[in-house]
């Protein structure tokens, strides 16, 4: 089982060779990269080992978990996912105490530098680490060991990106992100709250293709997920530039699916796929459903951006169509004054030199 | 007479430690710690009300 490629553990599940070709391109298209690599992915996943995977939670509350567990869409991303050799996952795996401890020593050791860990949730710095223990460990020293000794870390979600909520002021355990708990370690930040789970698919799917993680910002997300703003993707955005705003929850713009802007809406300072992936099976997202993103994916959210509900300052290009529309009215009464005044002034040269005659 | 403890207790949302002081094949008494703690009680407070609902449903 361990040693079987990933393909041959769909086909044995009833995939069919076309649903997989499929996946491969919903994949390539995810990753924005060209049909052509679509054969190079099939080739990686069919021939490549199921990589070995340790799924870890710290101060989490396991959101992330459930956004893989109850992903529908793909279908076989839910798969891909599920044949992945994951080794320690503590919501989901058999064993519990000694043998759970087990099953991750074994992974660490037995397969070192190789397999890929997976961490949910922040790392609490404060007091020596107490305020999260696995197993009589603290977080931190399991997170030296685990994400220190494997070939790459996955940070999902927001807390072990960026610290996230408990990170949040007055941060009352001192928590941080992975990639700060372990400057050391190979991290990629898959933030979101939760992370998307299609995000997280093609992350895995780039590596087993590329045998390399994919292109970052500086902040360490992949540009295939980050690249581009809410704001530039979003569905209300033309309501933005002609100046119509939601200005009061059930009001007659809200109705009509006007731009959230004024209600607080942080999409002009978040950076994820949202607006084009979304989410439950591609259904919808959080403004489709009338309600303004809460930059959940830009790090420290919770103190950086204000209140979910308070309007960002200063964004520029707010109702800039209608501003257009009075400058050109402007430009049209100042020239028509000017062809007056013109008119005026020809008018009574023209006297003046009349009354000279 | 014997304890034992179970940590991590797996299949569960959140971490958890139990442990039971056995005798003669019967548990006699037990004890069950939560082992993560963020302190979202804390994070909330002084915070806009409109936008606890968001914090609070992540516990």
């Amino acid at each position: 089982m361990q040693d079987e490629s990933l393909f041959s553990d769909l086909s044995k599940r009833g995939i069919s060779r076309r649903d997989f070709l499929t996946f491969c391109s919903t994949m390539a298209a995810t990753l924005g990269l060209q049909s052509t690599v679509v054969p190079q992915i099939a080739e990686a996943l069919e021939k490549k080992q199921k990589p070995y995977v340790v799924w870890l939670e710290f101060q989490d509350c396991a959101g992330d978990s459930e956004s893989i567990l109850r992903s529908t869409k793909p279908t076989i991303a839910q798969l891909v996912l599920d044949v992945i050799s994951l080794e320690y996952h503590e919501t989901i795996m058999a064993p519990s105490g000694k043998n759970a401890e087990k099953s991750l020593a074994d992974v660490v050791k037995n397969h070192k530098g190789k397999y890929i860990a997976i961490v949910e949730g922040s790392i609490p710095m404060k007091d020596g680490g107490v305020y999260c223990c696995i197993g009589g460990k603290t977080a931190i020293d399991m997170a030296k060991e685990v994400c220190g000794n494997a070939l790459a870390t996955i940070a999902v979600g927001s807390c072990a990106s960026y610290g996230g909520i408990p990170a949040a002021a007055p941060n009352p355990t001192g928590a941080v992100s992975v990639k700060q708990a372990v400057p050391n370690a190979t991290v990629i930040n898959l933030p979101g709250c939760p992370v998307n789970c299609e995000n997280l698919t093609a992350t895995v799917v780039h590596y087993l293709t590329f045998g390399a993680l994919p292109q970052c910002d500086k902040e360490g997300r992949p540009l295939f997920a980050y690249g581009k703003r809410i704001h530039d993707n979003c569905e209300r955005r033309p309501h933005f530039d002609a100046g119509q705003f939601v200005r009061k929850w059930g009001d007659d713009g809200h109705r009509k699916g006007w731009c959230l802007y004024e209600m607080g809406c942080k999409g002009p300072q978040s950076y994820m796929n949202c607006p084009t992936i979304r989410w439950n099976e591609g259904t919808s997202w959080p403004v489709m459903a009338g309600h303004g993103c809460f930059g959940c994916g830009q790090p420290q959210n919770w103190d950086a951006l204000g209140s979910i509900y308070s309007r960002l300052p200063n964004v520029p290009g707010a109702g800039y169509q209608t501003t257009a529309d009075k400058i050109g009215l402007g430009v049209a009464a100042a020239a028509a004054a000017g062809v007056a005044v013109h008119a005026a002034v020809r008018a009574s040269k023209c006297k003046a030199e009349e009354d000279k005659k | 007479m014997a304890k034992i403890a179970i940590d991590p207790l797996t299949r569960i949302e959140g971490h958890l430690r139990i442990e039971a002081q056995i005798e003669g094949g019967k548990v006699v008494d037990a004890w069950s710690s939560s082992t993560m703690w963020r302190g979202i009680e804390l994070i909330v407070k002084n915070r806009d009300p409109r936008e606890v609902w968001a914090l609070l449903s992540r516990i």
